[in-house]
């Protein structure tokens, strides 16, 4: 195990290295010139090379990014071209905003597919609905969905607010009321993934030979279904969840834009628009490098559960 | 999934696509103006003239919407084409030839599929334009190791079953094996990934329109149509609402048929 450990961080390391070069020169290329961007357009060539050389815009691009590198690994992302703040006191506040929307939507998400799937056995109607609600899930674009619950629980029926976000400390009832709508919608996209995945090993542990002596054992088909099934079903769901976590912020970025919510995703896209260039570069090396750990570790879990990966 | 289950989304999926594709063919014909005409009568309600209503420059939603139809379906398989092109050669090899490669090949494959695709998309987007061109570079380019790993895991089960072996022992040579023999026999997942590619495409190319990266103005760029009509919801839905279910429904057409085959 010690060596296979060993084996993939030997491929990490180099892969992260240069994955994370690629988008560094990537990014730095695309920018031009950094320092005309700061300065403005009327900057003189003397400040123009004054910011140049405090910055080291001058240097060459590897010289540049292991400047960055260093820098970021103490928490210094630069500052925003935009607003000059700290990068890392823009994205620090919209972090746990989008965590909570992506979590409650992935709880949401987890209850009703596995729930809704369990309970199919047997009744056809159930099974139709839920396969037609996970392929809705998928191809549905959320932005279409989001235009849809807004016009309908906002603008018509003038529940629920369009969009926003209420901290907790400004009222739990607000917060919650603003929530639903982006939690819906972000819910039906992990609804139809998790439904998929559950479905397929479903109808694999159903064969098993223990279920069908539960069967005969005299259990009622829920019974069966929940407590014999569904534990051993779950297990690919809960895979996927894992090795989702860095599409995290992609998911977001629709469903926030939609709804103006101040998380990972709208700050990506804001940037994205201004051309911002540290903060996208700040938050493209966050998900890369999220995405790679993520990868890493999960390799790690599935080997120490079979060994036979471990070869 | 039943037969007739896959009977029945086949089915489904291929009439979607024939609608959305005859929308887009006789556009002009169907279409009642010109849609880049705009006019005076702004966001107006559906109506004889305007049978969706106007745009906020008086432009026909109804004709807008058909002719989005004929970039949906020229990006939407131009991408999944570009993806094939690229990841298809790479699962082929990877697929077929063991140890070192298969390993270098299937490390890359792994960390591109883990990547969020829309994040990649806008940046590249952003950092080369959006042009049409651009668009189904930039898709293609996002979706390729999908089909990478589809075709490898496809190569993997063939490369060793006995009518490879017999070949291979007849002196095939590698190209001549992979091109000859295995690729027939999986064309068929080919195809169907190949609709789920397409659909993926439009759907992605329609949230890169939402979030403001769609094709330059004046076309009739589904996704940023739905984005423009945001701000107009409570003036004339239809301006989000009726891209966005165009939208909507040619992904779930292509959707259908690349699930409903085996």
């Amino acid at each position: 195990m010690a060596g296979f450990i060993l084996r993939r961080l030997m491929w990490f390391l180099p892969n992260a290295v240069i994955l994370t070069f690629v988008l560094f020169a990537a990014v730095t290329v695309w920018l031009g010139s950094p320092a005309a961007m700061m300065l403005g357009r009327d900057a003189s060539p003397a400040a123009i090379a004054e910011i140049n050389t405090v910055y080291g815009f001058d240097l060459p691009t590897w010289q540049q990014y292991l400047r960055w590198i260093g820098a970021a690994l103490t928490g210094d992302f630069g500052r925003s071209y935009a607003s000059h703040q700290a990068v890392s006191a823009m994205i620090l506040p919209a972090i746990p905003i989008t965590l909570e929307l992506t979590a409650w939507a992935i709880l949401l998400a987890l209850v009703t597919s596995l729930g809704l799937n369990s309970l199919a056995v047997g009744r056809h109607v159930i099974g139709v609905l839920s396969s037609g609600f996970s392929i809705v899930g998928i191809t549905f674009p959320n932005f279409m969905l989001g235009a849809i619950l807004i016009y309908v629980f906002s603008v018509k029926l003038g529940w629920l607010p369009t969009a926003g976000w209420i901290p907790w400390q400004s009222g739990v009832i607000d917060h919650l009321t603003h929530l639903i709508m982006p939690v819906l919608t972000l819910f039906a996209y992990y609804f139809g993934s998790f439904s998929m995945i559950y479905r397929a090993e479903y109808r694999a542990v159903d064969q098993q030979l223990y279920v069908r002596v539960a069967h005969s054992k005299g259990l009622s088909p829920t019974r069966v279904s929940f407590r014999h099934i569904l534990p051993n079903a779950v297990l690919p769901v809960v895979t996927f969840i894992g090795i989702s976590i860095g599409r995290l912020v992609g998911g977001a970025v629709v469903t926030e834009t939609v709804f103006s919510i101040p998380g990972l995703g709208r700050l990506f896209v804001g940037a994205i628009a201004s051309y911002d260039f540290p903060v996208v570069l700040a938050m493209g090396m966050i998900v890369l490098t999220s995405v790679m750990i993520c990868n890493l570790l999960a390799d790690i879990v599935l080997a120490s559960l079979n060994p036979q990966i471990r070869l | 999934m039943t037969r007739l289950s896959k009977f029945l989304r086949r089915g489904f999926g291929i009439a979607i696509i024939l609608i959305v594709g005859a929308a887009g063919a006789f556009a002009p014909w169907l279409g009642t103006v010109d849609p880049n005409a705009s006019s005076s009568d702004i966001l107006a309600a559906s109506s004889a003239a305007h049978w969706l209503g106007t745009d906020e420059l008086g432009r026909d939603i109804y004709s807008r919407v058909l002719y989005g139809a004929r970039i949906s379906l020229i990006i939407g398989p131009a991408a999944a084409l570009v993806a094939l092109a690229i990841g298809a050669p790479i699962g082929l090899v990877a697929g077929y030839s063991r140890g070192k490669i298969d390993m270098l090949l299937v490390q890359g494959i792994d960390v591109f599929i883990a990547m969020p695709g829309l994040i990649i998309a806008l940046m590249i987007t952003v950092m080369v334009g959006a042009t049409a061109q651009n668009l189904v570079l930039v898709l293609g380019f996002v979706m390729w190791p999908e089909m990478a790993r589809i075709v490898r895991s496809l190569v993997l089960g063939l490369r060793d079953v006995f009518f490879v072996e017999a070949a291979r022992s007849m002196g095939c040579s590698v190209f001549q094996l992979l091109t000859i023999h295995i690729l027939p026999n999986i064309m068929r997942t080919i195809a169907a990934q190949f609709a789920i590619l397409v659909s993926s495409a439009i759907f992605t190319a329609a949230s890169l329109g939402f979030l403001g990266l769609g094709l330059p103005p004046p076309a009739a760029d589904w996704g940023t149509m739905v984005q423009t009509g945001f701000d107009y919801l409570s003036l004339n839905p239809l301006l989000s609402l009726a891209p966005g279910t165009a939208v909507a429904f040619t992904v779930l057409g292509f959707y259908l048929i690349g699930q409903a085959v085996d």
